[in-house]
């Protein structure tokens, strides 16, 4: 499916352009940080800060009169950054630092499974709607024109409204192997969210791999097959699915950034289902901008770095690869 | 294909596509789990009475029957009522266009004015250190939640520096221009600028980025074509090459473009109107989601399928009128 031109091709834009390694750099450090976030946190995210009498949720701007459990011992809560919190904490104790760790895991999969939902629904049905043509691409173009019509974050919100924000406990192995002592023991992962991103994105998917499967269709390899007697299944899944997926790859890298941002958006909302969220965060610190600018500051450079490094990437692949690729799809930014 | 017919096509498809936006509404709305009577009155309410309000929103009839009324009620533009606030949602969606539209249009403005001219420099002097500049910005721009874009905003100029408020809307436009038409009092116009000035720069900044990229790469793309080399050739001054032709036929795909973005334009508008308390249609949205307030949520969705219809067939026709090849298609 990537012939040695292609790959040819793929390093030299890499060598000459400075951005796309930019991107991979940032990129990779985001997932390394997201991958190893319970070893790389200095305090369990979801431990919060107590009061002297016991009640959680310490005012901010204080230091005095709040305090965190560590080793049965309180310990005073330091609210701004410092060394023993980075990053400084959050409204409610917790370490920002630690947070902006797990917040890169939900958001890296969101972004990453929820693309995967559309392009597993959207390439079939391009695939399809393009080989067949005639009244079979009309009818699906109307359904796919019927979800553009449907702003995606707004879609989204009715989806989440409707289902729930479900979520999904993944174990968490580093914790599992005794390497990551009072971490949590799993990642909550917003599975109603997740499902949802594919559903309002997967048309973009549509539109391409039908655009190339109108070409294909008429090239001359595909017409020998079905003189030979090759089936309209056999030939869309061996010939006509692996021509088409040069710009699939292309687009679902560039829908990777626009779903994070959705996902950022729909937690900013308050529709995760998780709190360990970039957007979940960045809410959470409006409120209190005043004193303690940092608590809403810090997630969103994590979100732009995200963004910006996929997308830097996504401009490679699109420029080594396939120039006329229709880009910015579903965003809701 | 003559303009008309063309126009009708367009028309029937956007039709049949407001269809299929009610129609996958009255289905999401059917399969949400949970008893509507609980969302209007108290669970603990008697039997009797909660059997009359089934029987007055039609929910005891069959699901197509429902179908078939709700379909009868938009045609007739009968919303229903809000299971909240058991107000008719046709003036609840209303009452909330002029905010958000107001929001739209200033941040298309504020994207137009600063994107064309950034896109133009870009596009001329490519490498140069403006082209950087610019390209870097829309690349910030597109990858920027644009939430966390106000709350940044409302950090430094409205906490920081106290230049703008932090938001609301204390004054609509219609009003204060009437105002300001029947009076000439001055007040009320600077007020509301003062207020939208925030929320339009961070909904229109994702929208000057990407404008920005469009009229760059478009106008690259011209730059490469034989009339210009050939208009070149005949002497043409090269600002006059650049604005009469290669920025306006730039302009044509752009124009298509914002159709289809539109769709992201309200999304935005909808986390934009959350960080400023902009009471606009998103706001009222979120709102009857949390409540589960399906009456109000399908009302909503509708208006703004509708609105993306019609504005993409005004998008086409446009199109068709620059570019009438497309008619031939």
């Amino acid at each position: 499916m990537i012939s040695d031109r292609v790959a040819s091709n793929l390093k030299a834009e890499f060598r000459r352009n400075l951005l796309p390694k930019i991107g991979l750099v940032v990129l990779t450090a985001i997932l390394l940080m997201a991958l190893f976030a319970p070893v790389l946190a200095t305090h369990n995210p979801n431990t919060t800060g107590y009061f002297d009498d016991g009640t959680s949720y310490p005012p901010m701007g204080t230091t005095a009169e709040s305090y965190e459990v560590v080793d049965g011992e309180r310990q005073s809560i330091e609210v701004e950054p410092s060394s023993e919190h980075l990053l400084g904490t959050n409204n409610v104790g917790q370490d920002v630092f630690s947070r902006l760790l797990y917040g890169a895991r939900t958001s890296l999969l969101v972004g990453t499974l929820g693309t995967g939902i559309a392009v597993i629904m959207g390439v079939p049905f391009g695939l399809i709607s393009g080989y067949f043509g005639g009244r079979i691409d009309d009818a699906m173009m109307r359904v796919a024109d019927v979800m553009l019509a449907f702003p995606s974050l707004v879609l989204a919100l009715a989806l989440v409204g409707v289902f729930g924000s479900m979520t999904v406990s993944i174990p968490d192995p580093f914790v599992a192997a005794g390497l990551a002592e009072g971490m949590p023991s799993s990642t909550p992962l917003p599975g109603t969210v997740t499902l949802v991103v594919g559903l309002v994105t997967w048309v973009w998917f549509a539109r391409v791999a039908r655009g190339e499967a109108m070409a294909i269709r008429n090239e001359e390899y595909v017409t020998a097959a079905r003189s030979l007697g090759a089936s309209d299944a056999t030939i869309l899944f061996k010939h006509v699915l692996p021509n088409s997926l040069t710009p699939v790859i292309v687009l679902a890298t560039i829908q990777v950034a626009s779903v994070i941002l959705l996902e950022s958006s729909l937690s900013f909302l308050g529709f995760s289902g998780t709190t360990l969220s970039w957007g979940y965060e960045i809410q959470q610190g409006q409120e209190y901008l005043r004193q303690n600018w940092w608590i809403s500051t810090i997630p969103g450079v994590g979100i732009v770095l995200a963004v910006i490094s996929i997308n830097l990437l996504g401009d490679w692949l699109r420029d080594s690869l396939d120039p006329n690729i229709e880009g910015e799809g579903g965003g809701a930014a | 294909m003559a303009f008309g017919k063309f126009l009708l096509k367009r028309s029937l498809q956007g039709i049949l596509v407001v269809w299929g936006v009610v129609t996958v509404l009255f289905g999401l709305r059917a399969i949400t789990p949970g008893d509507p009577v609980n969302l209007i009155v108290d669970p603990a309410v008697d039997l009797e009475t909660r059997e009359r309000i089934r029987q007055e929103l039609g929910l005891d009839e069959p699901i197509y029957v429902q179908y078939g009324d709700y379909l009868g009620d938009l045609l007739v533009g009968d919303l229903g009522y809000s299971y909240q606030s058991s107000r008719p949602v046709a003036t609840m969606v209303i009452e909330r266009v002029p905010a958000t539209l107001e929001l739209a249009i200033a941040a298309t403005i504020v994207a137009l004015v600063i994107a064309i001219p950034l896109g133009v420099i870009s596009g001329t002097r490519r490498n140069e250190p403006a082209d950087y500049g610019a390209t870097s910005f829309s690349l910030v721009g597109i990858s920027t939640p644009n939430f966390w874009l106000g709350i940044m905003l409302i950090l430094l100029l409205a906490v920081e520096f106290n230049i703008f408020p932090t938001g609301r809307r204390p004054v609509a436009f219609h009003d204060a221009l009437w105002t300001f038409l029947t009076t000439f009092y001055v007040g009320d116009l600077l007020t509301w600028l003062h207020h939208i000035a925030l929320p339009a720069v961070t909904l229109g900044t994702y929208f000057t980025a990407l404008i920005t990229r469009l009229t760059r790469s478009g106008m690259l793309d011209e730059y490469g074509k034989p009339y210009v080399t050939a208009t070149e050739a005949k002497g043409i001054p090269e600002t006059l090459i650049r604005y009469k032709h290669v920025l306006r036929n730039t302009m044509i795909p752009i124009i298509t473009v914002l159709g289809l973005q539109l769709g992201t334009l309200i999304g935005g508008a909808v986390v934009t109107e959350t960080v400023f308390s902009w009471p606009g249609l998103g706001l009222r949205l979120i709102t009857a989601i949390n409540n589960l307030d399906w009456p109000l949520i399908q009302g909503i969705i509708v208006f703004v399928g509708i609105s993306y219809v019609i504005i993409n067939i005004g998008v086409d026709a446009i199109y068709a009128t620059l570019n009438p090849r497309v008619l031939d298609e």
